[in-house]
């Protein structure tokens, strides 16, 4: 069952208890973060709007880093973008090819929130989401997660007159929905990112980046591949067996 | 569902038994756990214990993780009436504290000159057997008037209330009266007849306007506050904000009002105007419940909009506009108290202006206004009566009540702080006790406990501080952290964290009165001892027996717990947490008046004032202005952070490591300096700290500069917080008294930016 958050912007107060949540639940190491608080204020004194953007993995439904991996170490589950560190080769597609600029390179390996899933599956909450103080996550079902997200941008119009919905539809759907005070533009959010097709994310980063290193077509397979077959990074290395796969096509676990 | 919440309710449910791991059918891989990859809470069984936040005053119920005798995760306490299962950054940040490798970790004694910060460790024996000795000397000597006890964070109980007045000195202070709230409760005292109190007593639920003066929601991270401040905007709650600077919480304002610095009790004083003269004033609650009506009508007759617009740099329809809101809401419209206070010297009276605001909003005691708070019922640990009364206040268990009463000490000394001389009343004001210790008048000060405190990332005056400290004739700091101060001291005993120990029981004034317990959930770090441990070994050298009457902490909790029916075994079987009725409405009263002022009602003309000399209804004061070049100095948290004392926790380090001065966009741009610059700033009186980087930004008025408070620390075993960004106590080299409260205004320090040194 896809799972996922509701992020509501407008009641973010820029507490970053989220932050230090992660942090601490997780125990990220040092120059390791999740989430990153980001001051949005637009305007001149004293006319002036905005609040905070609370920036983190999304966990699109078609998610490009998935697509580019060629390892495996992020994949789909549960509707959400789970990464398996130990299996990062450290390539970079996923930095260059999120569409939110969300994946960081830490000691040589990709990090990013991947959804708590050691926490969930022992039967917790994110722990973002349980530390909340102002209430602005919650976590769930993704078709009961967009009902809440429209209830909230409801509410959130007696405030925000132009407050909305975004991620029900960008990038296949987004594992956090957001609740935003106002135009997905004027927050610096694509209205609709490019669909991160294997197409053109082969042409557009893999293949240059790739050549030289384990031959294009063997990556070209392997992206199709881990698409359909998440986490078996043994078996991508047989180039036969891959590109056998790049004709089934399903390019998504949880569509 | 948090994960604490199933260690509370299923606490078998994470055994380590490799059964268990089974039975969930995996032993998932966190992306960066430990160095296995098992997370901490599969990593062993989990054990739970009961405590209260001290990372920072608010004192929120925790549930702290433990796994193989170390503690992993903090976490709210789902009971608990102020976390409610929720947990600020800071509180998050508590295992990072405790374990941060600079704590100070045995008793030292000074080895070189008071300030260089040499020391040799000594046993815990030797450092007492020392201080008690000296105090003793102190004593005879002088009397036991000539010992200053300064005493914040949780365990200040201890030394500031129990030590203090056992041992007879009513030189014992908090930097939570004078250098914080204390305007704030001798405003509400003389008003209400009631303190504030350490918890806000605003009605939050069914609350529809909320006016924030100078508060910074968001920033000042109170997670109730936070919580409940976002439920009623959520619901539609009208809020006004009143600032220089469009915080975080200005962000979701429906009005800002960018007012000049210094100008809010013309704000004020207009606002009433608006109420009496359009008669939007609840007038059968100022008939029931106020005294002095007609007389405060007539005063601010004159108080108009216009006039008051000239004066704040706000527009009179602004202000109009404002008054009306909030009285379209009343009596669910309340100005909510803020906290640190003490901004310009004439404090009282503007706190006693919002007061006037709430009270002709008919707010206090009706649902959805200010409710009134009550303390638990709690006995205390059965001692000899004290030797001197307390007049410490502060911030921590019950309403900060003082007494009109000047405290005497057994040798028939009053306060060396110059109440009743050069301020009317209230609690001891730590700042003028700073002066007696240099100049023995009127009495010396001889000798300086100083608990926790960080006295020179606090008290305004640095130069004259040091001073100070190098004159005394004993020095002892109590602390976690070799902060800068402790480098002054002659003794310096270190302390266990709050996650190491046991404590007094956390009994607050509440809506719903309620008793907290903080237990162990860790052995003492290193050679640490908790603060009750030390206030007993020394109370037992000093002659204070009879007030260390119990063997074990435990003894004596459970001897308080039982005057309540409970005992430590039952609160911990309770979840930690102890709920009674409160009385927070007027209906609560049958009819009996709460307010206890000699009136029994809101005294809106204030004939106590009157007769001390003071306006018995507030008038508008200005304040300096910056000269030319120079900006006035604005300060206050980044919502990591709290006070100077978590600059050098790793985690929150590592999120925010340094601070940056914000400078108005055009202003720094008519300087030529640039965002993300480096610079310097100097004050009036030649005092630098930096360099500092700028933040240029339009969210900020062009005639004030901020900075979060607590950095620029010269402490150099603080290793990550040493040197970084720049202090604004050091730049406040001056404070103007409040003459009511004693509170230390210090919001009248200007600086202007250096670009070279």
């Amino acid at each position: 069952m896809a799972q996922a958050f509701v992020l509501d912007l407008g009641r973010c107060i820029g507490c970053e208890a989220c932050a230090l949540a992660c942090k601490t639940g997780n125990e990220l190491p040092t120059g390791v973060s999740y989430i990153e608080l980001i001051e949005q204020v637009r305007g001149s004194f004293p006319d002036l709007e905005g609040g905070f953007d609370n920036h983190r993995c999304l966990h699109c439904q078609d998610a490009a880093c998935v697509a580019v991996c060629p390892t495996g170490a992020l994949y789909k589950e549960d509707g959400l973008t789970r990464l398996n560190t130990p299996a990062c080769s450290g390539c970079e597609y996923c930095v260059t090819s999120c569409p939110y600029d969300v994946p960081r390179m830490v000691d040589g390996a990709s990090t990013k929130c991947d959804g708590c899933k050691a926490t969930t599956d022992a039967g917790g909450g994110p722990w973002c989401v349980s530390t909340c103080p102002s209430k602005a996550l919650e976590y769930g079902e993704r078709s009961e997660m967009l009902r809440t997200a429209r209830t909230r941008a409801e509410a959130l119009r007696a405030h925000y007159p132009n407050a909305q919905v975004y991620g029900e539809t960008q990038a296949g759907g987004l594992g956090v929905i957001l609740v935003l005070p106002d135009d997905p533009e004027v927050l610096g959010l694509p209205r609709d990112p490019d669909p991160p097709t294997v197409a053109n994310v082969w042409q557009g980063v893999v293949q240059p980046v790739s050549i030289g290193l384990i031959g294009a077509t063997a990556v070209a397979a392997g992206v199709a591949g881990v698409i359909a077959r998440r986490n078996h990074m043994a078996e991508l290395r047989d180039i036969e067996e891959a590109e056998q796969l790049v004709g089934d096509g399903d390019s998504s676990e949880e569509a | 569902m948090s994960l604490v919440d199933l260690e509370i309710s299923r606490r078998t449910f994470f055994t380590a038994g490799a059964a268990t791991m089974a039975a969930a059918g995996l032993l998932p891989r966190a992306a960066h756990a430990a160095t296995d990859g098992t997370p901490w809470y599969r990593q062993g069984a989990i054990e739970t214990t009961f405590g209260v936040c001290d990372m920072c005053p608010w004192r929120c119920g925790i549930v702290v993780s433990s796994v193989n005798g170390e503690v992993r995760k903090i976490d709210g306490n789902p009971a608990d009436p102020k976390s409610r299962g929720m947990l600020c950054a800071r509180g998050q940040g508590g295992v990072s504290f405790m374990n941060d490798p600079d704590r100070l970790q045995a008793p030292m004694m000074r080895s070189g000159k008071r300030g260089e910060g040499s020391f040799e460790e000594v046993s815990w024996e030797q450092a007492l057997d020392f201080i008690a000795d000296k105090l003793l000397e102190i004593k005879e000597r002088s009397g036991p008037e000539a010992l200053a006890i300064f005493g914040h964070t949780s365990g200040e109980y201890w030394f500031t209330d129990h030590f203090s007045q056992a041992w007879g000195t009513p030189n014992a202070a908090k930097p939570s009266s004078s250098l914080c709230l204390s305007p704030r409760e001798e405003a509400a005292q003389l008003t209400l007849g009631m303190g504030v109190g350490g918890h806000e007593p605003v009605d939050w639920d069914g609350l529809r306007c909320l006016t924030l003066i100078g508060s910074h929601i968001g920033e000042d991270t109170r997670n109730t506050v936070m919580q409940d401040f976002a439920d009623m905007w959520g619901d539609g709650g009208k809020v006004i904000v009143v600032d220089p600077r469009f915080s975080s919480v200005a962000t979701k304002a429906d009005h800002w009002l960018p007012i000049k610095p210094g100008t809010d009790t013309a704000l004020l004083l207009a606002w009433l105007n608006v109420l009496v003269t359009e008669e939007l004033y609840d007038a059968d609650y100022v008939r029931g419940w106020t005294t002095g009506f007609d007389r405060l009508a007539a005063h601010v007759a004159d108080k108009s909009p216009a006039w008051a617009a000239s004066i704040t740099d706000l527009s009179e329809g602004q202000i109009i506009e404002t008054a009306r809101v909030m009285a379209e809401r009343k009596p669910q419209s309340v100005i909510m108290p803020g906290r640190h206070v003490t901004w310009y010297g004439n404090d009282t009276q503007r706190l006693r202006a919002t007061y006037l605001v709430n009270a002709l909003l008919g707010a206090y005691g009706r649902r959805g206004g200010m409710y009134f708070n009550k303390a638990p019922y709690l006995e205390e640990y059965p001692h000899p009566p004290y030797a001197v009364a307390g007049s410490a206040g502060g911030c921590s268990a019950g309403a900060a009540e003082t007494s009109d009463e000047l405290p005497l000490g057994p040798s028939g000394k009053a306060r060396a702080d110059g109440a009743r001389e050069t301020f009317l009343r209230g609690a001891t004001a730590l700042q003028e006790l700073i002066d007696p210790m240099i100049t023995g008048d009127p009495y010396r000060i001889e000798g300086l406990i100083v608990y926790g405190t960080n006295l020179l990332n606090s008290v305004p005056n640095k130069p004259r501080t040091r001073e100070a400290l190098a004159a005394l004739d004993l020095v002892v700091a109590i602390d976690v952290l070799p902060q800068e101060h402790v480098a002054w001291a002659d003794v310096v005993l270190p302390e266990s964290t709050y996650l190491e120990r046991y404590d007094t029981l956390w009994s607050v004034s509440h809506k719903t009165p309620y008793i907290a317990m903080r237990e162990p959930a860790v052995a003492p770090m290193y050679q640490t001892r908790p603060a009750w441990w030390m206030a007993r070994e020394l109370g037992l050298r000093v002659g204070l027996d009879a007030y260390f009457g119990w063997e074990t902490i435990e003894e004596y909790l459970d001897r308080e717990l039982r005057s309540v029916g409970s005992s430590l075994d039952e609160m911990r079987a309770n979840d930690g947490i102890i709920i009674q009725n409160g009385k927070p409405y007027l209906e609560d009263y049958d009819g009996a008046s709460p307010f206890h002022t000699p009136s029994e009602k809101i005294e809106l003309f204030s004939q106590q004032l009157a007769d001390a000399g003071f306006d018995p209804i507030p008038e508008y004061e200005s304040t300096p202005e910056p000269p030319r070049g120079f900006y006035r100095l604005l300060y206050g948290r980044h919502p990591v952070h709290t006070f100077a004392k978590t600059q050098n926790t790793p985690a929150l380090n590592e999120r925010y490591p340094t601070n940056e001065v914000w400078i108005n966009a055009q202003a720094a741009a008519s300087e030529g300096i640039r965002d993300g610059q480096e610079v310097w700033l100097e004050n009036q009186d030649g005092a630098r700290s930096g360099p500092i980087a700028v933040k240029a930004t339009e969210r900020i008025r062009s005639d004030a500069v901020f900075m979060p408070h607590g950095f620029g620390q010269n402490a150099p075993g603080l290793t990550r917080a040493h040197g970084k960004g720049a202090s604004d106590t050091e730049l406040q080299t001056d404070y103007a008294l409040d003459p009511i409260s004693g509170g230390a205004g210090m919001r009248i320090n200007f600086v202007k930016i250096v670009t070279e040194v």
